[in-house]
């Protein structure tokens, strides 16, 4: 607990409470005469002293008013060398110190304060950040009300692996909490709420303790496997004068190294992927920067082999030769496979149904062989289960995958002879061919429904596409089910994409997109997100953040006018029941009133198209709405479409 | 929050489908079916929110087939909906009679389906 000073620097709430000790007794008298006149016979308190009738009846001490220090300037002052560059806020009284130390001492730098209108939107623009800048960025919120609408897009963060920055505000000592709302916005172990999805929290007692726990937590968020890390902030410690200034110290920040595999694992796995026939390597958080996409080109391009890329990151360029992402047959073919960085190996060898009684088998070849390279094994919880199901593995390896593909590539160099190379080159070609087919038939399946209206997916990602496709774009989100751009774009650069929500949490896309696009904005990429309309509502107030703080984003609203996965659920269920399908919209369609969402974009002072259910009007919509992000603004285009 | 969302593209998770499940092959003359009445059914009765309003395909747990111009014979056609394999739901005569069937079996051969891709400029790109 942080030392209370009993210096007359003290805080404001002694002044309080003094000021309410005398209001009581001023308005009490009779009563507290009554109690005196009372007969106790067996009271043994000692008559009051002439201080405590001092204290009780004449006016407080003079109280200060200004201080010279405080608490939350070393607070930002420690903050200043993790270089952070943002953090997102809702504002909540119980973070103020360091709130008014980030604006006046830290002057609104590193990190600079982005306004949210809602907590789950603070969280998810850091997830969104962190993932396009390689780098954590900050986001504060109160410990009790504030921190409960953060949970969702915590919860996100944990699953994607992603470091988000959390600092909370708590008032520890009761007897320093105002009545009211600091006492129901207290609490004794705030991070208790959301502890099972963070890697790492603490509440520090004491402005030294803070310095140490805020570089280990940076430490620790950034290390692989990583993941979002919290600090409760007592408001005492944030507010108080320093008590002893020279005592402080700020240790430096050494970043931990990734850890390489074993070697002698990487040289056993090398054997085993030159020896196979048909390896294929299954990818999904793998590459961690932009080097990470490089090193699996390499590797898979050394080996000719296939690649299937589950998109958690932007791990391989979507039109290389070697890319068989858009059918499972080159996984159901494999010899051998091998996962980096997988969530969920068991999906990639498996094949489940959805039906009253519920299947599973595997699809692997017979005598296939699954190994795992990555950091997930390295730190689960147990209580949500984002683990997946459990597949046998001939090898499992842990280490973290992009630090360990240079190894991996040079052992298999090493192994690899000329007579392998031809047979590897025949391979190539032969992936090659499929990889073409494979983009023909998507091609062809996406002429299906052309010029209907509503607009279909596909022409709606085709014309975003038109669009952009001559710019430095960034694709930093997609609704549920679109897969269509991962199949149609040339998805080249480690910056076209960053990976999806992990969670499943509605209301990741937008605000994530968001802090993607604020990373963005320094390299002058053009920013692009195509989100459901589902998600929209979720958080539509960050268009407010992105129109306050001028972060240039295309957002095309893909509506559908459902929560369109939840509308097939309940058909799949009426289905089962011979009950018919015609009322499954009940609660799973947003119709009736129909919501305008170019109009709702204006409202929050963002550039609005919309709604567009004519596929002859979007290209001009698009292209009026890109010149508007291109001169620095957020635009959106509300487009109705077809489910999918 | 939402269930089942952000399936990994690796999850062997198998959409609803209707071809190649070596249903009957033999030449099925379909009743003649009512086109209009098939697209009333098929949009009314939740064909769509899968297989989209022109019988394009979609995606539930992986891609959804499309039914434009479906070569499947009818009695395949009609097996699928009364008793699906994979996770299509169900539609027994109770919910959806033969007639009915025989109207979005009409409705679905009228559609266009595909074009040619190099008629599809941006999808060239």
């Amino acid at each position: 607990m942080p030392k209370r000073r009993n210096s007359p620097d003290v805080a404001r709430r002694n002044f309080l409470k003094g000021a309410s000790l005398v209001g009581a007794a001023a308005l009490t008298p009779v009563a507290v005469n009554a109690q005196v006149a009372a007969p106790r016979p067996n009271l043994k308190a000692a008559v009051p002293g002439p201080r405590q009738i001092a204290a009780e009846t004449l006016p407080p001490s003079k109280d200060p008013v200004t201080q010279t220090s405080s608490g939350g300037d070393f607070m930002v002052d420690v903050l200043k060398t993790l270089d952070m560059d943002y953090c997102a806020i809702n504002c909540a009284s119980s973070f103020r110190g360091i709130q008014e130390a980030m604006i006046n001492h830290g002057n609104n730098t590193k990190p600079e304060i982005l306004t949210c209108t809602h907590e789950e939107i603070a969280v998810a623009m850091a997830h969104g950040y962190a993932k396009m800048e390689g780098k954590p960025m900050a986001m504060m919120c109160h410990g009790v009300v504030g921190l409960q609408h953060a949970a969702m897009a915590l919860y996100n963060a944990w699953c994607d692996r992603v470091p988000v920055y959390v600092m909370i505000g708590n008032i520890l000592e009761a007897d320093k909490r105002a009545p009211g709302a600091e006492w129901v916005h207290s609490a004794l172990d705030p991070a208790a709420l959301v502890r099972e999805f963070l890697k790492w929290d603490d509440q520090p007692a004491s402005l030294q303790h803070f310095a140490e726990s805020a570089v280990r937590a940076y430490k620790i968020a950034t290390t692989p496997p990583m993941g979002p890390v919290l600090l409760s902030l007592d408001a005492e410690l944030q507010e108080n004068p320093i008590a002893d200034p020279e005592g402080l110290r700020i240790p430096r920040l050494a970043k931990v190294v990734p850890p390489q595999a074993d070697s002698g694992a990487i040289a056993e796995l090398a054997k085993m992927l030159v020896a196979a026939e048909s390896p294929v390597l299954v990818c999904d958080r793998l590459a961690r920067t932009p080097a990470g996409m490089a090193r699996l080109v390499e590797l898979a391009e050394t080996l000719q082999c296939a690649v299937f890329d589950n998109g958690g990151r932007m791990n391989f360029p979507s039109r290389h030769p070697l890319n068989q992402s858009a059918s499972r047959a080159a996984l159901n073919q494999a010899d051998v496979i091998l996962g980096l960085e997988t969530n969920d190996i068991w999906a990639a060898a498996n094949s489940f149904t959805d039906r009253i009684v519920r299947t599973s088998r595997p699809t692997t070849k017979k005598g296939a062989k699954i190994v795992t390279l990555g950091t997930r094994d390295l730190y689960l919880k147990s209580n949500y289960q984002d683990f997946a199901r459990y597949q046998e593995l001939d090898l499992a390896i842990a280490g973290d995958g992009e630090a360990s593909l240079p190894a991996l590539t040079e052992a298999v160099k090493r192994l690899i002879d000329d007579g392998r190379k031809s047979a590897y080159q025949a391979r190539g070609k032969k992936l090659a061919g499929l990889r073409l087919a494979a983009l023909e038939r998507v091609r062809s399946d996406a002429t299906a429904a052309w010029d209907a209206s509503p607009i279909s997916v596909p022409r709606l990602c085709m014309e975003v596409y038109n669009q952009i496709k001559d710019e430095d774009w960034s694709l930093v989100g997609t609704s549920t089910g679109n897969n269509w751009p991962r199949l149609l774009w040339d998805f080249d650069k480690a910056h076209r994409w960053n990976g999806g929500s992990g969670g499943g949490g509605i209301g990741y896309t937008l605000p994530a997109s968001l802090g993607a696009a604020l990373a963005n904005k320094q390299h002058g990429r053009l920013t692009v997100s195509i989100g459901g309309d589902g998600d929209f509502n979720f958080a539509p107030g960050t268009l407010w953040t992105a129109a306050h703080h001028r972060i240039p984003m295309l957002y095309v609203v893909l509506n559908n006018r459902a929560y369109h996965q939840e509308y097939m659920y309940v058909e799949a269920m009426a289905g089962r029941r011979s009950r018919g399908v015609t009322r499954a919209d009940i609660g799973t369609t947003l119709k009736d009133p129909n919501i305008d969402y170019a109009t709702v974009a204006r409202g929050f002072g963002v550039h609005g198209e919309g709604p567009i259910s004519d596929p002859g009007e979007l290209a001009p919509a698009l292209k009026r709405a890109i010149a508007m992000v291109k001169s620095g603004q957020p635009a959106l285009v509300d487009v109705v479409t077809e489910p999918r | 929050m939402k269930r089942g969302l952000g399936l990994p593209v690796a999850a062997g998770i198998v959409a609803f489908g209707i071809g190649g499940l070596g249903l009957p092959a033999r030449a099925q003359d379909a009743p003649a079916g009512d086109a209009a009445n098939g697209q009333r059914v098929y949009l009314a009765d939740g064909c769509f929110t899968c297989h989209g309003r022109v019988g394009q395909g979609g995606n539930y747990y992986g891609t959804t087939p499309m039914l434009a111009k479906t070569e499947l014979p009818f009695e395949g056609f009609k097996q699928q909906l009364r008793d699906p394999v994979r996770v299509m739901p169900a539609y027994s005569e109770a919910v959806l009679s033969d007639k009915e069937a025989a109207d979005i079996f009409a409705f679905v051969k009228t559609l266009p389906g595909r074009r040619p891709v190099k008629d599809v400029p941006l999808l060239n790109n």
